[in-house]
């Protein structure tokens, strides 16, 4: 990089920088480490911690709930990021061309739920589909589909899907906004080139569109799949991880452990395995969404 | 029917749906604006019934009873030093990140971004012993500094880009003309700063209203907790009295959708410069 007219000796260099990193490590970065450190103990939050090395990550993967938990966390990625990817980039490929007016407005409206606090939604949504009174059901009974008029945060079966609708909802309009950017980017001339070709819209879709929003989909999967792992006010609010453990995720499991059980060193393993999950995903995410699109562009 | 005329019909549909799915999507928040202003014997009536006149006393219940004046308040007290702090902080070190050399740049950076990754929850319980140890539980610190050291990875980030995007001539200039580094920031970055500066503050004010962990488990007496919170032990206490609870939700996203009818636009562009940077 090039030396900036700005720029000074390494002392005075270090003005700037200092303040806002140095609140970092305090409240962030130092907890990261100490969770790290905390997961290698055994820890009821009074005695002093007990060394137990990689104890409580063996146990972790020796115990059938977390596995129940994760396996919920990898079906409700079906509702945080496959759903408003696909709805999301339908959707952005029908409003683009729409007159600017009509495209902001129901941009405006697609969105409005991802700028609200996840745990007044879960409280609203807990409303909707309380079985007696919730407007879900009684919008069933009034169209005559009474008989599917269920309990929706009661059922064990449908326990999960009811929860990850939420997530769908409050995501695709976020994904449509960023798609519509996207789209925004690419060259005009293309489509131009596409439609004298006689390309349907289908083809423009599949084979322009689509291959140029391959960094978009990068970002929206990598968004998505980070709120995925780290869900936990909408699932508290709404179910605190039951029926029979049946909306159980992991960070929920780490509450539960942590600040009901007092057994800190396991919870704090559990949110480490989440992070390194993160991780492991993003890395995977960039090595298959990011070389295929470079190949394109 | 010839293709020309069934293109029109086709679009026409589509707009319909698109419509449809946008009326779908903002109807939880119609249900909840109508059930506000019902008493409860209108609710009996069905959830899609209209009350016979409007029962606004269900707000004053809810805000009463729900302890709002102190909640909303809170909210206010947390929400202001924390975006500005954060904006603050923010311009320092995006101001180095974006033109000063220094010792293991690579690596701070890397570390800063961790923290965009890693979620709260994940070191939560070490933040809670750290915070017991400094004696902050149940003050407002315990809600406010968390809150800005966590803005920092972003707000850096976010500043940075916007800062080497500014035409570095007009710099230059400033420095040959004799002028300090802190005057340089002061009078020629920060005003150029100022549309970065306010999408940055936009997002620190959704962000820092809306956050419902540090609040839960860093704060446990009523008098310091926020709206989010504060929604969520009104829940336990009104779940039978459907009127007042929804009363209360209303209270508390309503400023969210005017700040995001005020700004839609400039929250849009912000956001996708910031997620796709």
């Amino acid at each position: 990089m090039k030396r900036s007219a700005l720029d000074g000796t390494q002392q005075t260099n270090f003005i700037y920088l200092l303040p806002g990193l140095l609140l970092y490590a305090a409240f962030v970065f130092g907890p990261i480490v100490a969770a790290l450190g905390l997961s290698l103990t055994s820890w009821d939050g009074l005695s002093v911690p007990k060394w137990v090395g990689l104890g409580n990550y063996a146990d972790l993967f020796s115990d059938s709930r977390f596995y129940i938990a994760l396996r919920n966390n990898a079906e409700l990625m079906i509702f945080y990021c496959v759903l408003p990817l696909v709805l999301g980039i339908t959707l952005a490929a029908c409003v683009w061309n729409l007159k600017q007016r009509e495209q902001l407005a129901l941009r405006t409206f697609l969105f409005l739920p991802y700028i609200m606090p996840t745990a007044v939604l879960g409280i609203i949504w807990a409303w909707l589909y309380n079985p007696a009174f919730g407007p879900f059901n009684q919008f069933l009974r009034a169209v005559g589909l009474g008989r599917f008029a269920l309990p929706w945060l009661g059922d064990f079966n449908f326990v999960l899907p009811a929860v990850g609708i939420v997530a769908t909802w409050y995501f695709f309009g976020f994904c449509m906004v960023i798609f519509l950017t996207g789209i925004q980017r690419i060259d005009p001339s293309l489509f131009d080139a596409a439609k004298v070709d006689g390309a349907s819209a289908r083809k423009t879709f599949f084979w322009i569109t689509l291959p140029l929003l391959m960094p978009e989909i990068r970002v929206v999967l990598l968004l998505t799949v980070i709120a995925s792992i780290k869900s936990f006010d909408l699932i508290f609010t709404m179910t605190r991880g039951g029926p029979a453990n049946a909306t159980l995720v992991p960070n929920i499991y780490m509450y539960q452990l942590g600040f009901e059980l007092n057994r800190f060193g396991a919870a704090a393993a559990i949110a480490i395995v989440g992070a390194l999950l993160t991780f492991a995903i993003n890395y995977a995410i960039h090595r298959l969404v990011g070389s295929r699109s470079k190949g394109v562009a | 029917m010839s293709r020309s005329s069934n293109i029109p019909a086709a679009a026409l549909f589509l707009r319909l749906v698109l419509w449809l799915l946008a009326f779908v999507t903002i109807t939880p928040f119609l249900l909840l604006l109508l059930t506000s202003i019902k008493s409860k014997a209108d609710v009996l009536k069905g959830a899609f019934a209209l009350p016979a006149y409007p029962h606004f006393e269900n707000y004053v219940d809810a805000w009463n009873a729900g302890h709002f004046n102190i909640y909303f308040w809170n909210s206010i007290i947390v929400v202001i030093p924390v975006v500005a702090v954060s904006v603050f902080l923010g311009l320092l070190t995006g101001f180095a990140f974006a033109y000063l050399s220094f010792p293991l740049r690579r690596t701070l950076f890397a570390i800063l971004t961790l923290g965009m990754m890693v979620p709260a929850e994940a070191f939560i319980i070490p933040l809670y012993y750290e915070m017991r140890y400094l004696g902050l539980i149940n003050t407002y610190a315990a809600l406010i500094i968390p809150q800005i050291a966590m803005s920092i990875p972003f707000s850096t980030i976010f500043l940075a880009s916007a800062m080497q995007q500014l035409p570095e001539e007009v710099l230059e200039a400033a420095v040959l003309d004799g002028a300090g580094r802190f005057h340089i920031l002061r009078k020629i970055v920060i005003p150029l700063m100022i549309p970065a500066m306010s999408t940055l503050a936009l997002f620190l004010f959704i962000w820092t209203w809306n956050e419902f962990l540090i609040p839960f488990i860093l704060v446990n007496d009523d008098a310091y907790r926020t709206l989010p919170l504060g929604m969520l032990f009104f829940q336990g206490r009104y779940t039978v009295n459907t009127p007042v609870l929804t009363a209360g939700a209303v209270i508390v996203i309503f400023p969210l959708i005017l700040t995001y009818l005020v700004f839609q636009r400039r929250f849009i562009a912000g956001l996708t410069a910031g997620a796709t940077k």
